[in-house]
């Protein structure tokens, strides 16, 4: 292993295949300029490429600004894999909607008659329930693809499913702090990663998923 | 020297006038700056993505002496942001020369 492939090996850990691969070229083309250049400055070979790596600077510093800007193994895996409830709901012609809509109508009735029949944390269960699969429905309808209306609509999902949290369990879900753990623990992680997926890539580059 | 912060405001000055590759915009800023800012290299090309992610500047395929390079163009709100940070530069370097200047 070469002076040069040691300092890529360590610039490019955490980063994705694809990530890597791209700082691999331009890192290599530029090292290779620099050894030119010294090269035709006088210096001798050795001499050459050891200036070529030191103007290089620390690859640890390297790969934490590198992290910063390009997509890590566990961001791109989230692109490529994860989301597929809203990669789904974005094709526009998934064929769980019917499904989907035929248990959100069934359980806002059945909610409103138990709830009626004063069987209430069971009624707000299915209210519940039905709410939030009414609201993913209605993703497909709502002009939700620029940034501004995405944030947005961010915000309000988060709203309503911790709306529909405190409507299924009582004001007092937010007490159960192992439930919100289970519940939005996993989300918000989710969440996180793709906002950072968002600063990383351009405008134009973002699959329609990641608006939502 | 340490000139953090400033690094994309010099990369876009580096390449106002003419696309550029990422070696040639390294020297520009070290011989325009007469050596004073001497930056790791390293550190360059992640400036350049997030550039490119903000929209600042475009890169393109380009050849130079047969081997294939990436270049770097400034974009219209490249552009933009550069005329911005100039202004407000100026404007802090005579701040503190004055302040300076009195000492």
């Amino acid at each position: 292993m070469t002076a040069l492939d040691n300092w890529l090996e360590r610039a490019t850990r955490g980063l994705s295949k694809e990530s890597a691969a791209e700082v691999r070229r331009e890192i290599g083309d530029h090292y290779e300029s620099a050894r030119e250049t010294a090269m035709a400055a006088g210096a001798a070979a050795e001499a050459a490429e050891r200036s070529a790596l030191i103007a290089l600077g620390d690859a640890k510093a390297a790969n934490r600004q590198y992290r910063r800007v390009l997509l890590t193994s566990s961001e791109a895996w989230l692109l490529r894999e994860g989301s597929s409830e809203a990669k789904a709901l974005c094709t526009g012609n998934s064929w769980f909607r019917w499904p989907v809509l035929v248990l959100s109508l069934f359980a806002l009735a059945a909610g409103a008659a138990w709830y009626r029949a004063g069987a209430g944390s069971l009624g707000r269960l299915a209210l519940a329930i039905g709410i939030g699969a009414g609201f993913w429905l209605a993703v497909p309808l709502l002009p939700v693809y620029t940034p501004v209306r995405g944030r947005v609509f961010r915000g309000v999902k988060w709203l309503v499913q911790a709306g529909t949290l405190v409507l299924a369990f009582g004001p007092g879900a937010f007490r159960m702090s192992w439930l919100i753990v289970l519940c939005l623990g996993s989300l918000a992680w989710t969440e996180w990663k793709r906002a950072a997926i968002r600063r990383k890539l351009s405008v134009p580059q973002w699959p329609k998923h990641l608006y939502l | 020297m340490n000139f953090k912060g400033t690094l994309p405001t010099l990369i876009l000055e580096a390449i106002v006038h003419e696309p550029s590759h990422g070696y040639r915009i390294a020297q520009r800023i070290k011989e325009r700056s007469e050596g004073v800012l001497d930056f790791k290299e390293g550190t360059l090309y992640p400036a350049l993505h997030k550039l490119e992610s903000d929209g600042l500047v475009e890169s393109y395929e380009g050849v130079e002496k047969g081997r294939p390079r990436r270049y770097y163009r400034i974009t219209k709100t490249g552009r933009a942001v550069l005329a911005k940070d100039r202004s407000e530069w100026r404007q802090l370097s005579r701040a503190v020369t004055m302040i300076l200047g009195e000492a």
